[in-house]
């Protein structure tokens, strides 16, 4: 059945599909609307869930820790401000291993205070142990969150995972989603049941004090779960695809990439724009094509090697800024290709919710092919910024 | 593909009319998006939404640049912002007003719909909430849609979270509006300068956007600048006090989200700066007297 819905909608009906058990919340802008639905669903008995309204951030992800070790399936979502309130929790949950799920609307971080688009929110937790995805339209938002459950709740990871949408671009966008069928999520995604939880029945202790002796072991465990879900999100991906006829392509996608000369890796709506740019191009005869980083955490070296393996230039959009000079996804890509000699190029844009125009996504597209024909260009570039010349 | 702008005014319903478009498409078959442009949200600020239309699914997730219609919900606008902005050549443009389509200056002639929504509107709404009553001159300007599709979406998002008799007379107001929508073409006279904006470099921005009291090509900045911010312009209504019979109990004053309410102390009186009334009404909602009477501002 296609409804037509914002992402904040389409991921409120996810929740529901997915029947989680424990909604602790709190609303902040561009997140509310998720928080709103929720709140009606439960109110008008279409969802059985406890919904909790908290004093804070910092508490909501307290209460979703508390819920989740109990055994109860969590759901939540924030923005910007509100994760970074959350901070502390976020690097408690991962570790405990506890398989919550949260959406981040993506939202800039201030200073200075704003609403809009910037991923600097999520960016800052990326070290917390919580997976990222980054979707690119509502219906994905919707996919996600039923697959982030499966996904987070596999014996092979129990991680947290974090679906991010852009804030507002489809947060408050209506467009045609198409809302699986209850019986189907059940039967794709079956009730969440952990080894080892807070039950009086079976006493357990959680979150423990660790000393030097453990630490070091508990870090590497984490570590081999982050790893160990490159697989699961693969297989998922695929599972998901039998059953509901969307493919995702797994922790990247690829567009238009089999004989393309030239690549732009982009993360959220900015791919979406650019499939577009991407046909125009080639049209005009330009050999380009497209990867969507989806998840950065796992972070797809492997698939990202492979897929640019072919292509005489890298360019790399970032929506947020990391202080070593360029943004986040340019420095790990540069890592992830280490040893291949291509050239990776850097186009920030779209900070502080600047429209990232198809204009803009050209120029990103032929400062990459000059850099492919062996030109010389800024590694670096800021578009559409007053001061700069790109 | 077939892309709208609506001007609106915070309030008045400009995303709630974009996003009923988009559905009324997609009841036809196609594919569409909506989005509002989001200002900080404060009732009676200019509001820009957009709507996009195709047969196939829709990638673009970028505003609206040169839209083949401008929607505009109130025609206040139409001398602070050249709503014609970008469009399309063949373009058309809908306005809610009371002038004839042949009086209205948009600075270009183009095809122009003329309805008075805000009569529709507060006639069988009560309330002067012009969005669906736009979306019947719309149908009717320009054919995208049907007047059936329209009012099934209407029954759709309305009945959804309104209730049907408020869907009901959304719809009526949809058909009422379509009924009496004038279609000619505008006068192109007048010549709108592009706003003006303090743009600085990175360079030139003060260490963290941090201002003092400036002046610019574009105006004043840092405190103080919001002078030049006159509301007026947004008001629908204004209010009127009752001097016998206000009470002088400050209420009014203390809610007033634009602090426009002035207290004289040597008078022990109180006065209205009608330039900073946005005609929120906030005002003769919390006068525990009834003191405040809001009536119509434009006519
Ligand atoms: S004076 Fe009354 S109507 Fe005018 S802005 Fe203040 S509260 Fe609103
Ligand atoms: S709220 Fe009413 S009674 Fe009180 S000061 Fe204002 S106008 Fe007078």
């Amino acid at each position: 059945m296609k409804k037509v819905i914002t992402g904040d909608h389409a991921v409120a009906l996810g929740a529901k599909l997915c029947r989680v058990d424990v909604v602790p919340a709190y609303p902040i802008t561009p997140q509310t609307l998720i928080i709103e639905h929720i709140a009606d669903f439960v109110n008008d008995g279409e969802m059985d869930a406890k919904f909790l309204t908290m004093e804070s951030e910092h508490s909501v992800m307290s209460a979703a820790a508390a819920a989740s070790a109990a055994g109860a399936r969590v759901f939540t979502a924030t923005s910007s401000q509100g994760l970074a309130f959350m901070y502390e929790m976020l690097y408690a949950t991962a570790p405990l291993r506890l398989p919550i799920v949260m959406v981040n609307a993506n939202r800039t971080l201030g200073g200075p205070p704003g609403i809009w688009c910037e991923h600097n929110d999520s960016m800052g937790v990326r070290d917390s142990g919580w997976l990222q995805v980054y979707v690119e339209d509502n219906q994905e938002a919707l996919d996600m969150v039923i697959q982030s459950f499966r996904i987070a709740e596999d014996k092979r990871v129990l991680l947290p995972v974090m679906p991010c949408l852009d804030g507002f671009v489809l947060t408050h966008t209506v467009e045609p989603v198409d809302v699986p069928q209850q019986e189907d999520v059940d039967s794709f995604l079956p009730a969440f049941a952990p080894d080892i939880m807070l039950d009086p029945a079976r006493p357990a202790m959680m979150g423990i004090f660790m000393p030097a002796e453990y630490i070091m072991e508990l870090r590497r465990q984490t570590m081999g779960a982050v790893e160990s879900a490159k697989k699961v999100i693969r297989e998922i991906n695929d599972e998901f695809a039998r059953v509901f006829g969307r493919n995702y392509g797994g922790m990247i996608d690829t567009y238009m990439m089999e004989d393309a000369e030239v690549a732009l890796v982009t993360m959220g709506t900015v791919t979406s724009t650019s499939r577009e740019v991407v046909e125009e191009l080639r049209k005009a005869g330009k050999k380009v094509g497209l990867v969507k980083l989806r998840f950065f955490r796992p972070f797809p070296s492997e698939d990202l090697r492979k897929a640019l393996s072919g292509v005489s230039a890298v360019g790399v959009f970032d929506r947020s800024i990391s202080y070593h000079g360029g943004g986040p996804a340019f420095n790990e890509i540069q890592s992830a290709l280490y040893g291949m000699t291509v050239p990776v190029i850097n186009h920030l844009a779209g900070i502080g919710g600047r429209d990232v125009t198809r204009e803009q996504i050209i120029k990103m597209f032929e400062i990459t092919i000059k850099a492919g024909n062996g030109e010389k260009v800024n590694p670096i570039n800021w578009h559409n910024t007053r001061g700069e010349t790109v | 593909m077939f892309e709208v702008r609506f001007h609106g005014r915070g309030g008045q319903g400009a995303v709630m009319a974009a996003q009923t478009l988009a559905e009324a498409a997609v009841i036809e078959g196609n594919y569409a998006v909506a989005f509002p442009f989001f200002g900080a949200e404060r009732r009676g600020a200019p509001v820009l939404a957009f709507t996009r239309i195709d047969s196939k699914k829709i990638y673009s997730k970028t505003q609206i640049y040169s839209p083949d219609c401008v929607v505009v919900l109130d025609d206040s606008l139409l001398d602070t912002i050249d709503v014609v902005a970008g469009l399309k050549p063949g373009g058309s443009v809908v306005i809610n007003s009371r002038d004839k389509p042949e009086d209205i200056d948009l600075g270009i002639s183009v095809k122009t719909a003329v309805v008075d929504a805000t009569s529709v509107a507060l006639e069988i709404l009560k309330a002067p909430i012009t969005n669906t009553a736009i979306l019947g001159a719309f149908a009717r300007a320009t054919g995208i849609i049907k007047l059936e599709s329209l009012e099934e979406a209407i029954k759709r998002r309305f009945g959804e979270k309104l209730g049907e008799k408020i869907a009901e007379r959304n719809s009526l107001a949809a058909r009422t509006a379509y009924g009496k929508t004038v279609i000619g073409t505008s006068k192109g006279i007048k010549k709108l300068e592009p706003k003006k904006q303090w743009l600085p470099t990175y360079q030139e921005l003060p260490a963290g956007g941090s201002l003092i009291e400036g002046k610019t090509d574009a105006g004043l900045i840092g405190p103080g600048s919001f002078i030049e911010n006159k509301v007026s312009g947004w008001a629908t209504f204004r209010p009127l006090r009752d001097r016998e019979k206000c009470t002088m109990c400050l209420l009014c004053w203390f809610y007033c989200p634009e602090g426009t309410i002035v207290r004289i102390s040597d008078r022990g009186d109180l006065m209205t700066n009608y330039d900073y009334c946005k005609g929120c009404g906030v005002c003769a909602n919390e006068c525990p007297v009834d003191a405040i009477k809001m009536v119509r501002a434009r006519v």
